[in-house]
């Protein structure tokens, strides 16, 4: 029992930077992909483009961030707390990180026929970006309380 | 890659085409929206390809009688592998079949004597209420005595920017939730064609109109004939 205990403890510490990982690869993806169809439709603004198109990319920098924090000897006792800290933070930025490429897909999508909506177009996956945030911050503070 | 999001490139490289009656040409030509739709997966593209076949006015065999057209539907529709399109291509069929029912009686015919005249659910419905204005299908089809209406005024530019109008509004309402996935591509392509279709009516009354303005300035031109001095 104990050894499935442990098992998870280290599923959550390496789940929350592979979970942000996946979605930033999703995100990162669609936008991209927008990024690409804008740029054959445009004939300037391919910066700005692939600018937005990485905002997906900021999840997996936290899901490290939060891998490190987590990062200890892995006990039956601290290792439930690895697995729920770890795991629910990765779904929260994996999450985040492929609706965040939907967003930025549309803004990438909709500031090409109107530029001057570009910076407003953002604030939706400025939102999404704040709710990662959120997950981070509060699994930083969560892991200060795990023993070990 | 999520299946709502196969299409992102393709879409973010199409050109927004604004509303219908206010275009002035088709967001990019037939060469460049083929070239862009290269990057559609085979059996997207060759689905696209078939509901072409089926609405594009210009690639209908205009010798061909209604019962072998409906027969030509009949076959093809089921081909369409995609719900949306198969379902959208049916509904435009639906559409045409009672437009071709209101032309009908407006010529004086009959009521059709079996039902290989028209496709779709609504041929026998149309056949037993032939002599009522819109058939007892006003509820579904709301346009339908708008259609009626037009159609005794001999007014075709209105009944054709009603019907296009209908099948735009459609196209709106299921525009709704598909941003960059097939649907959405299905939606463009029948856009492009509705614009290239008012566009082009526009561009052969242009053309017509210069004909008859050519042909009136010059009809009282007598030339004197040249004489040597």
């Amino acid at each position: 029992m104990n050894e499935f205990v442990i098992a998870l403890g280290w599923a959550g510490l390496y789940g929350a930077m592979a979970l942000a990982a996946i979605g930033s690869i999703i995100g990162c993806a669609v936008a991209g992909q927008a990024a690409i169809g804008a740029m054959v439709d445009t004939d300037s603004g391919y910066g700005r483009y692939i600018g937005v198109s990485v905002m997906p990319s900021s999840q997996v920098i936290y899901g490290i961030v939060v891998m490190f924090t987590l990062q200890r000897d892995v006990t039956p006792e601290n290792a439930p707390a690895l697995f729920g800290i770890g795991i629910l933070c990765g779904l929260a930025l994996m999450f985040s990180a492929m609706r965040q490429g939907q967003a930025c897909a549309s803004a990438i999508h909709a500031s090409k026929t109107k530029p001057e909506i570009f910076g407003l177009s953002l604030a939706p996956a400025a939102i999404v970006e704040g709710f990662a945030v959120f997950a981070f911050v509060f699994a930083l503070v969560l892991a200060g309380n795990i023993p070990g | 890659m999520t299946d709502a999001h196969r299409y992102a490139m393709l879409l973010s490289a199409l050109p927004y085409h604004g509303p219908l009656f206010s275009a002035k040409q088709t967001p990019l030509s037939r060469i460049r929206l083929n070239q862009r739709l290269a990057l559609l997966e085979p059996e997207d593209f060759a689905c696209l390809q078939t509901l072409g076949e089926l609405q594009d006015w210009a690639r209908q065999d205009l010798d061909q009688t209604d019962t072998q057209a409906v027969a030509r539907a009949n076959r093809l529709v089921p081909t369409i592998a995609h719900p949306f399109a198969r379902n959208l291509v049916i509904w435009r069929l639906e559409l045409r079949t009672l437009v071709a029912a209101l032309r009908r009686r407006r010529r004086g015919d009959a009521a059709p004597n079996d039902n290989r005249w028209g496709f779709g659910r609504w041929v026998a419905q149309i056949r037993r209420h032939w002599h009522e204005p819109g058939f007892r299908l006003e509820g579904a089809f709301p346009w339908l005595p708008e259609a009626n209406r037009l159609l005794a005024l001999e007014d075709a530019v209105g009944l054709e920017r009603l019907l296009l109008g209908t099948v735009w509004n459609r196209l709106e309402r299921l525009s709704d939730g598909h941003y960059f996935d097939f649907e959405a591509v299905v939606i463009y392509v029948t856009r492009w064609d509705l614009i290239a279709r008012w566009t082009g009516y526009r561009g052969e009354a242009a053309v017509q109109r210069f004909d008859e303005l050519v042909a009136a300035g010059m009809t009282p031109i007598a030339l004197d004939p040249i004489t040597e001095p």
